[in-house]
């Protein structure tokens, strides 16, 4: 176990220089339409002005210099957005409550809930229940978050007025509030990832319905609900736990940019919405290395599940 | 085995339909409590779509921020609290007096009020004058370059950092006397007194060396205060309570709270079912909700045309086919404005001069070569005429619409017209006038532009524009790299006028927005007209031309 965590360690360190590093030159080196100085100056800027702002900031400096300096600003919390001033760890602080209020509520419940479909998917394959579950499940997949969320904000909040149309409450303030405001993106975010897993899922049992293991449990005289539960199912879940443990680092790191941005939560996902409208490159640069974080360290987590849930696999 | 997996998911199935059915139940009980919640609350709600860049006046240059800032950052002269164009009248604020121009236009002198305060209760000295200029040259204000630098004296070695302080004001504590030199005669400089970076600023509430604060700003002067700044997110604007009210600009009652979010959709929802007051200006409600808003709000929905923006498409007379004049003129007989106008919802109002209804010098003449009707007829003659028709053009567009639907109904037209080669080309929003600002590398042919008033002075539109000394290799603005002698003459000769002497030079500044359209040297299309939409419980006294939303003019009914 401690030759795995010192591995995973070093590999997302190196991981973290290089997804930085590429970040750092997409929007500060290469950035389209030229010098983030000018970007910074606005519409109206001499180029004297350009020249001062560009000393200002370092970017007269060598590449390798502006980068170890930004990043620097960014492990020790003292960087700020070059368009609109604010202390980008300040930002990404305020914002985390409500990514991750969204992120582990709707993975609790895509996760759930497509565990409960799929499964019965796979119980019901080939059956008129199936067949329905097969269509909804596309509906989920291929509807965008914005619109269905778009949808929900004009019928159930809207014209219904049973949810609030957009905002986020923090659970200190009002724990009613909050969940009522988090219900609608909660849905929002889930039902693409609902319609995915569970076809996963049903595939992953009906697969597993066949191996020996299942024959073996049966033949020692379980119940068939202690075989789907103990044996099918345990193992049917490998595959969904690596999605999910992707999924909701990504989430977490602000990956759910449309629902945050439809439902109005302002968490990490809006501030990254905001500085891409901005190009607001340190922020921006912040949030990238937040979700690899995120991943790196989920992507670890999930293994050590693996090893809990089959006993075949072994860390190290 | 189905039968019997069957009936063992039957526990799953049933917690997650329970769960499912449960959280349904919570939240039809709640029955949106959001409106009751809005209708009890003294606080009034603004949404806005795009928050201001900052709530520091010293780095905002925005609509967003200007809208909040005037009256939190109140100027030695501000605008009159009315709407229309009584609106955009200067009247003293923090001054006696508006100010007093000697010198041929170079020294303008004013004396502050007595007894005036920051909103932390400071007492307010001249000397602030210099420490907020200064300021607002060192962060910088981005409309340092083009507002003060070139016109103050010292202002420039100060930006460079080759001064102390700006040599060119004086200031003295003693009789709050604030002498300011100019470089050259700029007429519309006591208009830069009313922008809100040069609303006094407190220095005991500035951090040195100067940098941006974007959640705590410096205290300032005026009606309002700023409080609860969650950048991005939302701040209040409480009543200043050490602000005595002043000729012709009352004292606040009211706080406002300001949301953004985004979705602008949701925001105009809020307002319609009243669970939020104030839908902002500057976005534009979605055109499918139009006739929804019109059908159950039409008492509290209207379209204003500020008057004080216009939309272009500018032609580059540098190289062909638009230094021909006859191209020119065919391009405006042939482009549509009604279809161009359907692109944007509606909103634009035609037009065909540069300057818009709300400046000073807007004519009242006919259109020229039946501009903006769409008159393929003529456009196709003129353009025969001037055998152009062969040389390729490139469209530039931003990406956001609906400008990237304007420039790809007007290459159409171009094509319609008969120009053979036309190609669209996108740019990033955020990237998109500096690339074209590339003069000299990109040469751009035509493409979209607009402006919005920074003040109610004709100079405002033409200086950054039209004159062809401001054409420059890079951060170029005047698109069109307009070169033309009489029309660089007559912004010399009347940009000098003051503010408040325009009255005098209206109809030369008449003349000369014909001339330009007569010429064809810059296209204009439209006039933005904005949406005013609140709540059913807001009462709207008066907006303002230049910033939108007076929040002094909005009280509950």
């Amino acid at each position: 176990m401690a030759r795995f965590v010192i591995r995973r360690l070093i590999t997302m360190v190196l991981m973290l220089i290089v997804i930085s590093f590429v970040t750092f030159l997409l929007f500060i080196v290469a950035l389209p339409g030229g010098n983030p100085a000018a970007l910074i100056a606005g519409r109206l800027a001499t180029p004297a002005e350009v020249h001062l702002i560009s000393v200002r900031y370092g970017f007269d400096k060598p590449i390798w210099v502006q980068y170890v300096r930004t990043m620097a600003n960014l492990f020790d919390g003292s960087a700020y957005s070059y368009q609109e001033g604010f202390n980008v760890m300040g930002a990404i602080t305020r914002g985390a409550p409500a990514t991750l209020s969204l992120s582990i509520g709707a993975g609790v419940f895509w996760l759930l809930s497509s565990i409960g479909l799929g499964t019965l998917a796979a119980v019901r394959s080939g059956r008129y229940t199936d067949r329905v579950l097969t269509v909804l499940s596309m509906v989920g997949v291929s509807m965008p978050p914005f619109l269905l969320g778009a949808v929900l904000i004009y019928y159930v909040s809207y014209k219904a007025g049973v949810l609030p149309i957009n905002g986020y409450i923090s659970f200190t303030v009002s724990p009613w509030q909050w969940f009522r405001h988090l219900i609608g993106p909660w849905i929002t975010l889930s039902v693409l990832f609902i319609g995915f897993y569970s076809r996963v899922l049903r595939g992953s049992i009906l697969d597993a319905q066949g191996e020996d293991y299942v024959r073996t449990a049966r033949a020692k005289g379980l119940s068939e609900r202690r075989v789907l539960v103990r044996h099918i199912l345990r193992m049917s879940l490998l595959p969904i736990i690596s999605l999910w443990g992707l999924d909701i680092a990504q989430v977490i790191g602000g990956g759910a940019i449309l629902t945050e941005s439809v439902w109005g939560l302002h968490g990490i996902g809006q501030l990254a919405f905001n500085a891409i409208g901005a190009f607001d490159t340190v922020t921006l640069l912040a949030i990238v290395l937040l979700t690899a974080i995120c991943v790196v360290v989920m992507s670890a987590l999930v293994d050590i599940l693996y090893a809990v849930l089959d006993p075949r696999i072994r860390l190290g | 085995m189905r039968n019997h997996l069957k009936r063992s998911v039957r526990p799953v199935l049933a917690t997650v339909v329970g769960a499912a059915a449960v959280a349904s139940a919570i939240a039809a009980s709640a029955t949106a409590k959001t409106t009751a919640h809005a209708a009890a609350s003294t606080t009034i709600t603004l949404l806005s779509g795009v928050g201001p860049q900052s709530l520091d006046p010293s780095l905002d240059y925005t609509t967003q921020g200007a809208e909040i800032n005037w009256e939190v950052y109140t100027g030695l002269d501000t605008y009159a609290h009315k709407s229309g164009l009584a609106g955009t009248k200067l009247i003293p604020a923090l001054a006696t007096g508006l100010p007093v121009i000697s010198n041929g236009g170079k020294t303008y002198t004013v004396t502050l009020r007595k007894g005036l305060k920051f909103s932390n209760g400071d007492p307010v000295v001249a000397s602030d004058f210099t420490f907020t200029m200064e300021r607002s040259l060192s962060i910088p204000w981005g409309g340092a370059s083009t507002f003060l630098t070139p016109y103050v004296v010292g202002a420039a070695a100060y930006a460079d950092h080759k001064a102390k302080t700006i040599s060119g004001v004086k200031t003295d504590n003693a009789t709050g006397k604030i002498v300011i030199h100019l470089t050259q005669a700029y007429g519309p400089f006591d208009n830069v007194l009313a922008f809100p970076m040069l609303g006094l600023q407190d220095p005991k509430t500035v951090t040195v060396p100067f940098k941006v604060q974007a959640t705590n700003p410096p205290a300032g002067v005026g009606p309002f205060k700023v409080t609860n700044i969650t950048p991005g997110v939302s701040f209040d604007v409480v009543p200043n309570k050490y602000w005595k009210a002043l000729p012709g600009i009352p004292a606040a009652k009211y706080t406002f709270e300001e949301k953004i979010n985004s979705n602008v959709e949701a925001n105009a929802l809020s307002v319609l079912n009243n669970s939020a007051d104030i839908f902002d200006w500057a976005d534009t409600i979605p055109g499918s909700l139009l006739p929804q808003i019109k059908a159950k709000a039409a008492s509290r929905y209207k379209l204003i045309n500020l008057g004080g923006s216009v939309y272009y498409f500018f032609l580059n007379q540098s190289e062909a086919p638009f230094n021909n004049q006859l191209a020119r003129e065919a391009v405006a007989a042939g482009i549509n404005e009604a279809a161009l106008s359907r692109e944007g919802s509606g909103t634009l109002a035609p037009a065909c001069f540069f300057l818009p209804p709300g400046i000073p010098g807007h004519p009242s003449a006919k259109c020229p070569y039946s501009w903006g009707t769409g008159n393929l007829k003529l456009a196709q003659k003129l353009l025969k005429e001037s055998g152009q028709a062969n040389v390729p053009i490139t469209v530039y567009s931003e990406l956001r619409s609906p400008r990237l639907q304007w420039c790809t109904t007007y290459a159409q037209e171009l094509k319609a017209i008969g120009f053979k080669h036309v190609t669209l080309k996108t740019n990033a929003d955020q990237t998109y006038f500096t690339t074209i600002g590339e003069s000299k590398k990109l040469h751009p042919q035509t493409g979209f532009a607009d402006w919005n008033e920074d003040f109610p002075n004709p100079v405002d539109f033409y200086g950054t524009q039209l004159e062809g000394s401001s054409i420059t290799p890079t951060n170029n603005l005047n698109f069109g790299q307009v070169n033309n002698a009489h029309v660089n003459q007559q912004i010399a000769k009347l940009g000098t006028t003051p503010t408040t002497d325009l009255g005098k030079v209206v109809k030369q500044w008449q003349a000369l927005d014909e001339y330009v359209a007569a010429h064809v040297n810059i296209l204009p299309f439209g006039y933005q007209t904005f949406p005013f939409f609140t709540s059913s419980r807001i009462k709207v006294n008066y907006t303002n031309d230049i910033y939108g939303w007076d929040l002094l003019g909005i009280s509950l009914k």
